[in-house]
Formats: C-alpha cells, structure tokens, sequence
C-alpha cells in the first residue's frame, strides 16, 4: 500500500514539472509571437531573418557573430545604435561602415525595452524559413487560406495542459474515495486531510480572491479572443500566381501606382489587370526566382503566344485570393486618401518592396481607422482651396493645436458607413 | 386540507383536464407559429390543426438557436477566403469603383425622355434626365426611372421562340423569309420615331411590296392630330399665363408629361420675388394629378366635356364677335365664364387643351386656341411632336383586314395589342404567320408563332426625332444579356441584308440624311452621342428639295418612301376637316348616361407595358395612395346616395359588378373624393394574365372598356351598370390613410396669392410660438426656433439642407422611384405594405381640404368631436396639396437622444446619419420622430423566399440584383433606415472637388429626389455658404419648417404654397 501511495505521490511530483514545463512553453511561445510581430512591424522593411541582405545584413545566425554576451549588446545597438558607435564600439562601427554608412533606426522610446528583448528572442531563434515556395509553385492552383499558425499553438498547448491536470486531481480524489472506502471496511481510522486540504479550509478568502482573479484573467483573454475574430492581420493567402512584390517594387523600383493605378482614382485600388503584366512581360519572359514557370501563367491566363507573338490562344482570368477585404458596411476610398490625404502607401500596407507576396499588413479594425484620424492632419490642407474656409475657421477655434482629420469632421459615423 | 379549483373540470377531472394537465403551457409559444409559417415552405391550409403537427417546439427552437449560435461561432474564426478576379484587358473608360455616364434615350411608343444612364462595372444602375434636352430639360417620371429595373426582369425571353420552344435565330430566320413573301404582310407598331427604324421599314416595304406599316398606340391621341392638319404641336406651357384643360392630364400622362411637367413649374414658381403665377383651370372626371394641381377644378361628367368646351368656345365668341355655336345646354356655368375672361384678358398667352380623344371636341379646342391667338405662341405647330403616330382608322381597316383573313403576316413591334385592344385576339386567328418582337411572353407573343425578342432600350442602338428637328440618340450600356437581337436588324436580315448591323445603319443614315459631308460627320456624331440630343435642321427637308412638303420634317419625309395604305395626304390623319356646325352637333349627341366610366393612367403604370416592375407595382399612386392595384374610383357621396356601399375607406373595399355591354367584371371600389357625381374611373395597365409572376393576378384588366366612337377610340364609356356590393371584400394596401390636415396649419402651409402679394409675412406665415418665460418666471410667447433643450451642434464646413417648394411640386413621385433605384430600396409586396411596412424613404403626403373647421363647427353648434370627426372627411371637390416628405435632419434629432446604442447621431455636416451596423433595432428612434420617416427591415428582403416574388435584388436573383447600387449598403433585418441625403453622392462630390484642389461649386452635388424631379422642387446645397441657392430659398418669406413648434429645427425645410385663386 505504502508503495502504492508513493507512486502516486511520484506521479503528482512527475505532473507538477509536466505543467510547470508546459507553463514555461506557453511563455515562450507569447513572446516569441510577440517578437516575431513586434519584428515584421519595425525591422523587416530593412532586414530579412534569414541570412539575406536587404537594406541592412541578414540576421541569420546573428547573435553568434556580434560580441559576447550576444543579448546585451544587442540590446544595446537595437536601442541606440548610434550612441554604441559612438561610445566607440568597435563591432558597432564596422557594421556601419560594412552597410554602406546607413544609419539604422533609433529605437529608444519607439520599443519597450520587454519588446527589444522579445525581438532578441525571435532573431535568435527564427521559425524554420518558408521552405513552402517551391512546394506551392507545383500546388499554386491549390490556394488554400494561410493563417499564422503561430499564436494558436500555446493556445493548444495550455489546454492539454489543463485539461491533463485536470485529470490528475480527478483520478487523485477517485483514489483518496477509494482508499477512504477500503480504511472504513478494513475499520482503520479515516485518513487524515491533506495538507493541500487543509491549507485551504484555512485561507478560505485568499481562495476566493484567487478565484475572482482567475475569472478576471479568463473574462479578460476571452475578451481579446473574440476582438481579434475576423481580424485578418498578417493574412497571407497563396496566390495563383508566385508574384513577388519584392522583385518589382525592391529590386527593380517600380511604383506602386504603375500597377496600382487605380488608388488614384478610385475607392478600391485593383489588382491590376493582367494586360498591366504584359507591358514589360511581351519582353520579360523569365524571372529571377521563378524562372519562366511563373511568367509562363500570365501568358497562359491573357493567351499569349510566344511563338507567334500574338493573344491567339484561349484566355482564362487569373483567380487572386483577396487579401484585404474590408466588411461590406465599411467604405473607404483609396483615391480620398492617396491623393488627398498624401497617404504613402507603406503607412497601411507595410513595406512592400520588402515582401515577396501579398499580405495584410495592417488590421484593418475601425479602431486602427480612428487612431489614424486621431492623429493624422491633411497634408495638403494648407494648399487645397477646398479647405481654405474650413481651415480658417478651424485655426481660429484650435489655436495653436494640430488640425487634425478628427476635427474636420473625420469620425462622422456617416463618412464610412452608409 | 382545503382544495381549491380552477374550474369545473378540475374539479370532475375530466380526461381533457388531465390530458391538458401534462402540458406545461396553455397555449403554444410564438415560435410555433414562427417555425409554421416562416420556415416551412408550404404552410399547411389546415389551420390550428397543422400547428401541434409540425413539431417545432420551444425546445427545439433553442437547440437550433444553440446551434447556430455556436456554428457561427466557429465559422467566423476561419479566414474566409475571398476570390477576386481583374480584367484580363481592362476596358480603358472602366475604373471598377467609379461610375460612367452615358447619354441615351427612352422612349417606349409612349413615353419620351432623354436621359443618362449610369453605369458600374458594366451594369446600368441608376437612369436620371438629360439636361441638355430641350425638350425634357433633365427631369425624368416615375416610369422612366424605373425602366432600368425592367432590363433585369427574369422573366424577359432569352431567346428566339418558335410555336412556344426556344430555337435558333438561324432557325427562325430561315422560316420567316420562307414565309414572308406569301401574301399581304402587316407591320403593326406602336409610334416609331426613330428616322433609321422607319427606313429599315420601307426597305422592308420594298422587298416585300405587300407590305403596310400600321401605327397603333394604346393610349391614342389621334383626334388631336386630326383636329390640327395631321400633327400633334407642341404645347408650350411656360408660355401661358392661363391653362385652361379639358380632362388632359398633361403633368404626368398627357402627351409629353415630363416636358409639361418643368413648363408648367416654370409658371408656378416665385422665386427671386416674382409675385406672378399662372393660372390653371380644369375640367375632368376623376381627380387627376394635374386636377389636383389645379387652381380651380370643376368636376364634369365625359359627356359634359364636348358641351363645357362649346360652351367656353361661345363665351369667348362673345367677346370676340364671332359666331356662336350650338350648344346643348350649359355646364358649370360659372367656372366657364370665368375661364373665357381670364383667357380673353391673356389672348396670345393662353392655353386650351382637352384629353379626349374625339376629333368634334378636339376641333372646337383647335378654334379656341386659334380664336384666342395661341397658335404660334403657346402651342408650336411648326416643331410639332411626333411622339404620337397611332392612326386608329388605319388600326381599325387592319382589323377588318384581318378578320377577312387578308392578312398573310402580321408582325407586331412595340406593341401589345392583344392586352390593349379588346377586338384583336379574335382577329389575330386568321392570320398565317404571326410573329412578335416583344422582349417578354405577353399577351400578343403567347399568339404569335414565333418571338423574336428585341433587346431592352438599354442594350440598343436606336435614333429618335421626338420633335421636329429635335434628334437623340440611344446608345447601349451593357452587352445583351440574353440571346436576343435588335428588331431592326430583325427587319433588315429579313429584307436581305446579310450581316445586319443597326449601329453602322443609324450612323450611315444620319451621315446620309442630317450631315452634310463637308461639315465633318465624326465629329458632329461624336458630339451628338455624347450630349445624346442634337437639334438639326435636316438636309432633305429644306425647301429645295422639290418632292417634299415643306416644314414636314424628316419623319415625313421617310414617308415618301412608305406606300400609305390611303394615299400620302392620310399619311399624318389629313382628312377633309370637319366643320365647327357638323362638330358641335356630333357634341350635341353625346347625352351620356346615368354612370360615367372613364378609362385613365395612372401615374406609375401607365398604359401597363411595365406591368411586372416591382417598383412600379409598390409605387404609391399620388392621388390614391394605392400600391400594387387598380379599383373602380367612385365618390364617396356616390358611394353613399347610389349603391349604398360602405366608405370602408383605404383599408378594405367592397367589390361591385361592372357591366358594360357583353363585358361583366367585378372590382373593388375606392372612395375618391373629386370624382364627378354619377362617374366611375378604372386605370389601364393592371389586370395583366401574361406580364409575369410581378404582374400576375393584379388588379383588372380596364382596356376591354375602350369604345370605338366618331372614328376614334375613346376612353370614356356610357351605359355603365354598376351593382350593389357582392359581397366580397377586398383588400386595398395604401400608404396614407389619413387623409385631411385636421384643421392643423404646421404641416402644410398654403395661401393665396392675392394674400402673399399684398400682405405682411405674419398674415400668412406667421412665427411659430411656444410659452416661454424670462428670468422672473414671467410666462410670454417666444419663437419657437428660439427654445432649445440643447447646445446646437457644430457644423464648421459644410450644413446640408434640402429645400422643398410646395408652389413647384406637383406630387408626381418620380422622387420616389429615384430614391428607390438610387438607395437601394427593397420592395416589400401588398401584404407588407397594408402592415405598413413599406420601405421608401421619401413618401408624398397628399391632403384633401375639408367643408368643415373648428370655427365653422362652433357657428353650427356642433361639438369640438362632432367637428373633428367631419373633419376626417374630404369635400365632395377637394383641394389637393402634396407634400414630400424625407427625413428632415433634425438639429436637435428626437430620435438621436433615444437611441440606446448610438446608432443614430448628427454630423458635423448636420447630418442625421443612421448607422446600420450599430443599430440592434429597438425601434426606439421611429417612435420618437414626429415625421415618421424611419424605416425598418422587418425581413431580409433580399434573402427572405417569401420575397422572392417581388423584390428584385434577391439572392435568388442574380439578375435582379445587378440593378443594386454598390456605394449603398443592402441592410440587413432589425437594423432601421431612413433617408440619408443621399450621402454617397455628398462624398463623391466633395472628394471630386478636393481631388481637383477647388472649392466645391453650389449644385454640384445633386440628391437622387432632386436629380429627377421634373419641376426642380428639390433643392439641395450647403446653408452655412450664403451664396448658394438654397440660401436664397431659406431667407425666402415662404420657409417654413414642418411642426416647427415641436422644436426639432430640421435641416429640411419648405416653401409655402400659394395658389392663385
């Protein structure tokens, strides 16, 4: 019996490591989701995580060539990489000098420090690289919709977790039932309370407390669970077609609006119609990634004929999966804010000519609209005779502040929702 | 123990108490009948019985509930994956998101208005007026707006049909040419007054010689052309200071209603301090639209109208020493004598029409227009109309001939004679070959042996000359959507042309015919198809080409071409004229009978060719108010002293019997107040067996009445027997139901203009004052816009308001329509609509004066109920105003400060903005607005099967759908709507302009309501800018705000009505 009881007493020891392991896991998969988010927004318009050079190094394999311990100074270059260099660090200043003089960005007060240490983690352990780009090329007609798997997986993880201890405590009691059952018969004295037990009938309001604060904590995370339904942020579909923005908006710069045209001038701003590709592809018939399997689709698509050099054959309209795609009882007008508004096209999109294919980079919530209005003035208020009257009227009342898109009547319910 | 009982049967405990006892609930939960009605697709005709059948219990309503709460749950944290698909060669005039114009054209043989059309994507949406039109001056009716939903009717043919199974237009050709040359071919039309269709029909003559052209209207106005030298003039109504109309409804019916309609506005208005108006007399039987508008309204019976018009022509005799005629007695005296000095005095400036069709009367009309010097000034023979070529002689020869079976082939065009002419379908049956180009299955297709479907007029080439040397154009908008072809270019394969091509036809024929070469035909074509109206003196017809009449135009110099089946000079209706003496005695004939029945159109259906348009179907009718019907208008005092029928008012109607001759059918009757004593009237364009599902079972059918009387066919019948109520009820779903003000003057302000001219402001509108008090508590009376429960809200750019001038609205409801088709207003159906339900934005309100008034009521004694209880009831001749009413945009929105979630807030553009997704439909906010203006989604109209049938844009109907306007959202169940000013074009506007960088100008930004308002009653534009028009009209003396006292200070405000009498 006694080796029976110490079993079970090794058991709960064994499961209590399990969970706190598990808690431990759990841990580490938020911050790394936190930094790998934390990174696409800041870093990757100028650094891949693998060992490419974009605008600054590739940061394959980073923390092993910068000096020791890695973590401090890393700390240090992300938060101000030019007070390192200046502070004569010798590492610091080859870097800069090997990248062409390119200043990088200062992040003292635009990152947290948790949030630099949350990156540091992430650059030094990155997700396997995206091996899947030869793979979708065979399967591209395949397209399946790609959600970041990688905020799910703690999720998963805490409820084995609880759900195991959940079975430990069950089976625990089953057993104490027992064994009180057994003592009884056997006309042994009952077993004495567990110390657990105990501690508990004496801490009843700590208990309590603990449980409000448990509650809190779930109302909480079920809260944010259900704000975050329908958010599509970092959506990244395959595309029928492997289009790398990289290639076109990077490598070769070509604008944004060349493809795009339709931002200018209208609400939505298009994907561009395939006769757009054909203006360089009549020419360009073999890419540097892809090669001609890619090309050879808008022909296809658009019934080009190398041979003969004309639309002879069979046309067949090319399927994109949208990315962006805003609830139907919400309008927004691309021209409003790319020509009025002077808007660049990163400040919503992100850096495109920083990302191979298409993806949502902003959440596109009414939320993240406002705080924009909240925030943004006019550019071209000042110059635009269409506002000169409102402008009048608008310094006089705010003197002094900043007129923003708020004040001119930018959060009218009406203005997006009709 | 005591026991106590519930009842009888507790206490004997019968089985059924005990029986009743297991149930946990007396009656059955709503849901019952929810899961009974709703969710089974046919419900059971058993009644209670089938309830406890059909096992949908409140349990098992929360398990689906539970279900689905929970299935949505899971659905909605899946990335939904959306396929978006671009051009592969995008179309270079195509932006998606951006619409393009196009000028064009309606004109469907009865009805003429140049238009544009926008388009997205490809699709028609939306159908507005032309400005640049001369001749409609960029208004557009009710009718014409709703043309576009037509070109989505699911029910229009999608291909050739041979002996009722689709085939081939290879097929179909081939056995027509076969047929053709057979023996005497008849080509039977409504008006054609395209230049290029009437030449395709002589070359068609030409290959066939056989051939005749028959022109056949269904509403015909073939007196009129007899009685002026084979023309219909033109009439201009802004040039006359006195109308004086003889049962023409010339604002919403009449020959060119959209043209009269801004002419007429054009005399009523008082803008920038004009302090003259027209003056308009009308005589009529039912209470017509322009009846309504009219200053003063004389009812008389049909017959009396030949007399009344010899009576006015004796009067005016008089004055002018001329001889009289003989008249038969005398009919409303007064209001005769009164005219003919008031048309004296304006000789030259006048005007006298008459809507009946008999050439007598129509003649003595003439002479009375020619006495008072009209022609030449008021009415236009020069630039004569030729929207209206219907020859009833040349109709009924072609009857006979048929009949007599001398008729090989008929092919019938535009035309739907079947249904409109009550002695064709048997004549129809001895004719050979039948063949139809209509573009649905209707009356006259489902007799022919083959259809061969037109393409809509929004998929179609074509050129019009709706007026002498006026020309448009109709130019398509989108690719056929079905397999069918141009009727024209069916005529031209049928001559012999091998690859018929109508567009090339039209251009080579107006390069032929209406440009010289040397002027540069491109860019002259260019131009005209963009403007979509041209004004072109055509070559062929100057005077120096000898083979033609002079100043006869182009439509008759087409004519040469065409062998006229009674020689050239009957070509137009030229016959030997009938002298004034030989008129007055076929008047003098005419002694009418106990009841009257008159034929009319109403203002939305019309001659009924759109009978199966939804829109046109729930469009309220402006004097009856009725949707989705027609009925017997009878007075309710007739009602009451004849037939002793029950006014059961709007709500339910008892249905009568109606024999005339052979014919026998039975209608409810609608009380009308205005109707002549001892008149019946009955509207065309219901009663349809072959429309479609829209159209079917709708009214009845009032064309079987029409009577073939002194040459013409003539819309007023006597000998009428009307029978007691049968029995039966009917059903009526009307939108106003209340039908006099009450004695209330904050709803509709009106004077006179006698008062408005020489009196202060304060006479006629004075302020409105609520009690106040001041700082010591003293009570006075202060203005009401000066009482305020709130701060004003701030409105640093832009404050949109709408004006309404009730002097130019003329209650056509065109608005209405437009509002639909631009706003994306889901049809509810009849059933609907009597739970009033209806769902459009803008309504008119029309109101009835009454003999009695408080005042009155105190004289005689009566009680404060008894006089209000007269009050509900209108005078035996009312008068009529109408007023739109719209959302008002409220400054201190009633509705704003009730609603729970916010959903409904004000703008900083003064706005009262309504937001869909936010609103969880409480209802609140309808209940605490004074105009009842808001709206709600009882149902997904657009998903709900039981709307299938009549709302167009149902998921079940892609093609219905297309007609949706996708800057507007469809919303949803349980969310309330209401007007929005039209915001998505406030939007568009503003950011066209400040893409351009410039100020935004004052009407640039136009509503929908206001677009297409013939009378430009509607005004729309930014308050805060004193420079705008609708400035102007807000310092106007005539503003006045609805219920101001209620102290909501709208946005929306109105002019009062001066009428002048």
């Amino acid at each position: 019996m006694n080796c029976f009881i110490s079993s079970i007493r090794q058991f709960y020891l064994k499961s209590f490591f399990l969970f706190t392991f598990f808690l431990l896991v759990v841990n580490f998969c938020f911050s790394q989701a936190d930094g790998e988010k934390i990174f696409k927004q800041n870093c990757a318009a100028c650094h891949r995580i693998d060992g490419q050079k974009l605008v600054g190094p590739g940061l394959k394999d980073v923390a092993s060539r910068v000096p020791q311990p890695a973590d401090e100074w890393l700390f240090k270059w992300i938060k101000n990489n030019v007070a390192l260099q200046k502070a004569g660090d010798a590492y610091a200043n080859k870097v800069f000098n090997d990248n062409a003089k390119l200043p990088m960005l200062v992040f003292e007060g635009v990152l947290s420090d948790d949030a630099i240490k949350s990156v540091i983690a992430y650059m030094k352990n990155p997700p396997a690289p995206a091996s899947n780009v030869t793979a979708a090329a065979q399967n591209a007609a395949l397209v399946t919709p790609q959600q970041n798997t990688g905020e799910s997986t703690p999720y998963i993880l805490f409820i084995v977790s609880v759900v195991l201890i959940m079975i430990v405590i069950i089976l625990g009691v089953v057993l104490r039932n027992l064994q009180t059952v057994a003592n009884a018969k056997k006309g042994l004295p009952p077993l004495a309370r567990l110390g657990v037990v105990k501690w508990a009938s004496n801490h009843k309001r700590l208990l309590a407390l603990i449980g409000i604060l448990c509650l809190v904590l779930i109302a909480g995370a079920t809260y944010q669970a259900l704000m975050e339904i329908g958010v599509y942020q970092t959506y990244k579909p395959v595309q029928p077609i492997l289009f790398s923005h990289q290639t076109h908006a990077g490598k070769l710069t070509i604008n944004c609006v060349y493809c795009h045209s339709d931002a200018e001038k209208g609400k939505t701003a298009g994907v561009p119609s395939a006769n757009v590709c054909m203006n360089c592809h009549k020419a360009i018939s073999s890419g540097p990634l892809t090669g001609k399997v890619e090309i050879a689709k808008i022909y296809d698509a658009v019934g080009w004929n190398i041979e003969t050099g004309k639309y002879d054959k069979p046309q067949h309209p090319i399927e994109w999966v949208r990315v962006h795609a805003l609830a139907d009882f919400a309008y927004f007008n691309h021209s409003q804010h790319v020509v009025v508004g002077k808007q660049a096209c990163a400040n919503c999109h992100g850096d495109m000519a920083a990302t191979d294919v298409a993806l949502q980079n902003s959440p596109l919530t009414m939320g993240w609209c406002i705080d924009c209005h909240r925030k943004t003035e006019v550019p071209g208020m000042t110059s635009n005779p269409y506002y000169a009257d409102l402008h009048k009227k608008l310094a006089e009342k705010y003197k002094g502040q900043s007129i923003t898109v708020e004040k001119m009547g930018g959060l009218d319910c009406i203005k997006c929702h009709y | 123990m005591k026991k106590y009982w519930q009842s009888l049967d507790e206490l004997k405990e019968t089985p059924e108490f005990l029986d009743s006892k297991k149930n946990e609930f007396a009656e059955d939960v709503p849901t019952e009948v929810l899961g009974r009605k709703y969710l089974t697709p046919n419900p059971s005709p058993n009644g209670e019985g089938s309830e406890e059948k059909s096992g949908f219990s409140r349990r098992d309503f929360l398990k689906v509930m539970g279900f689905s709460v929970g299935a949505v749950t899971l659905a909605a944290c899946e990335t939904p994956v959306n396929k978006t698909i671009p051009y592969l060669f995008k179309p270079e005039e195509i932006t998606p998101g951006i619409a393009n114009w196009y000028a064009s054209t309606y004109f469907d043989g009865h009805d003429y208005c140049a238009v544009l059309v926008k388009t997205r994507e490809g699709r028609p949406i939306k159908i507005e007026g032309n400005k640049l039109s001369k001749i409609t001056h960029g208004g557009a009716s009710a009718r014409v707006q709703a043309s576009v939903l037509s070109l989505y009717d699911s029910e229009r043919l999608k291909g050739p049909v041979a002996k009722g199974s689709e085939t081939t237009w290879e097929k179909v050709d081939q056995e027509i040419t076969a047929k053709l040359s057979a023996g005497n071919v008849r080509i039977l039309s409504s008006t054609i007054i395209s230049p290029s269709a009437k030449n395709i029909i002589s070359n068609f003559s030409a290959k066939y010689p056989n051939t005749k052209h028959v022109t056949y209207d269904a509403v015909s106005y073939y007196a009129i052309s007899k009685a002026n030298e084979g023309v219909i003039p033109s009439f201009n109504f802004d040039k006359a200071n006195v109308i004086v109309s003889f049962g023409a409804d010339f604002l919403v019916n009449w020959l060119s209603p959209v043209e009269h309609a801004w002419q007429y506005a054009q005399g009523r208005k008082l803008d920038n301090g004009k302090k003259t108006l027209s003056k308009h007399v009308q005589f009529e039987t039912i209470l017509s639209l322009t009846g309504s508008n009219a200053d003063l309204r004389v009812p008389v019976k049909p017959s009396q109208i030949g007399t009344a018009v010899l009576n006015l022509y004796n009067a005016l005799a008089s004055m002018a020493g001329e001889t009289k005629l003989n008249a038969s007695g005398k009919v409303a005296e007064q209001a005769i004598t009164d005219s003919a000095k008031w048309l004296w005095a304006n000789k030259g400036k006048s005007l006298v029409v008459c809507g009946v069709n008999d050439e007598a009367i129509q003649t003595v009309v003439a002479a009375i227009n020619k006495m008072l010097s009209n022609y030449g000034s008021t009415i236009d023979v020069e630039n004569y109309s030729n929207c209206h070529q219907g020859n009833d002689a040349h109709f009924a020869d072609l009857m006979d001939d048929m009949k007599n079976g001398k008729v090989a082939a008929l092919i019938v065009y535009n035309s739907n004679p079947a249904y409109t002419a009550p002695c064709f379908a048997d004549a129809i049956k001895k004719v050979g070959l039948k063949i139809s180009f209509s573009g649905s299955m209707d009356e006259t297709a489902s007799l022919c042996d083959y259809v061969c479907p037109d393409h809509h007029y929004l998929e179609s080439w074509n050129d019009a000359e709706p007026k002498q040397n006026q020309f448009s154009l109709t130019q398509p908008t989108i690719a056929p959507i079905f397999n069918t072809r141009c009727a024209q270019e069916s005529l031209m394969k049928w001559s012999g042309v091998a690859n018929p091509n109508y567009h090339e036809y039209i251009q080579s024929t107006w390069e032929r015919l209406l440009f010289p070469a040397d002027l540069g035909f491109t860019e002259h074509w260019n131009e005209s198809l963009h403007n979509g109206v041209a004004e072109i003196i055509p070559v062929i017809a100057t005077p120096s080409s000898p083979s033609l009449p002079q100043g006869k135009g182009f439509n008759q110099a087409k004519a040469v071409h065409e062998e006229q089946p009674k020689g050239e000079e009957e070509a137009h209706g030229v016959v030997n004229k009938m002298s004034l003496s030989e008129c007055a005695s076929i008047i003098a004939k005419d002694k009418g009978g106990d009841v009257e029945l008159v034929l009319y159109e109403k203002t939305g259906m019309g001659i009924g060719n759109q009978a199966n348009n939804p829109w046109l179907q729930e469009f309220p009718d402006p004097i009856s108010k009725c949707t989705w019907d027609n009925y017997i208008t009878m007075n309710p005092t007739d009602m009451k002293d004849k037939y002793s029928l029950l006014e059961r008012g709007d709500y339910m109607g008892d249905v009568v019997e109606l024999t005339v001759g052979g014919q026998k059918i039975s209608a409810p009757v609608y009380p009308q107040p205005g109707q002549a004593l001892g008149t019946i009237g009955l509207a065309y364009g219901y009663g349809r067996t072959s429309a479609g599902k829209v159209a079917k079972g709708v009214g009845v059918d009032a064309y079987r009445f029409l009577q073939w009387k002194n040459g013409t066919v003539q819309n007023s019948v006597s000998g009428v027997k009307v029978s007691d109520a049968i029995g039966e009820k009917h059903e009526f779903a009307c939108t106003q139901t209340h039908h006099t003000m009450m004695g209330r003057n904050s709803i509709v302000q009106e004077t006179n203009l006698e008062t408005y001219t020489n009196k202060p402001k304060e006479e006629w509108n004075p302020m409105v004052a609520v009690a106040m008090h001041d700082s010591t508590a003293n009570y006075h009376e202060g203005p009401a816009a000066e009482a305020n429960l709130w701060d004003a809200h701030d409105k640093p750019g832009f404050r949109w308001g709408l004006s309404l001038d009730l002097n130019s609205c003329i209650g056509c409801g065109s608005c209405v329509i437009s509002c639909s088709a631009e706003n994306n207003v889901p049809v509810v159906g009849k059933t609907e609509v009597r739970k009033t339900r209806e769902m459009h934005w803008i309504r008119i309100d029309r109101y009835y004066s009454s003999d009695m008034n408080l005042e009155k009521g105190d004289e005689e004694g009566k009680g404060l109920i008894e006089s209000y209880r007269e009050m509900e009831s209108a005078s035996e001749n009312p008068k009529v105003v109408f007023q739109p009413i719209m959302c008002q945009h409220c400054n201190h929105a009633p509705c704003e400060t009730v609603c729970p979630v916010l959903a409904t807030t004000h703008s900083t553009e003064g706005i009262n903005q309504m937001i869909y997704n936010r609103c969880i439909g409480t209802r609140y906010c309808a209940n605490n607005c004074p105009y009842k203006v808001r709206r709600f989604n009882w149902f997904e109209y657009d998903k709900n099967n039981m709307f299938a049938d009549v709302n167009p844009a149902t998921w079940a109907n892609d093609l219905g759908r297309m007609v949706l306007n996708p800057d507007v959202v469809v919303r949803s169940r349980g969310v309330m709507e209401k007007c929005t000013m039209c915001v998505q074009r406030i939007q568009e506007g503003k950011l066209t302009a400040k893409k351009l960088e410039r100020k935004l100008m004052d009407g640039e930004i136009q509503t929908a309501c206001q677009q297409s308002c013939p009378a430009n009653a509607i005004i729309f534009g930014d308050l805060n800018n004193k420079e705008t028009q609708i400035s102007k009209h807000y310092d106007d003396e005539r503003r006045y705000l609805l219920l101001e006292e209620v102290g909501v200070q709208p946005n929306v405000f109105y002019l009062t009505k001066v009428r002048n009498a």
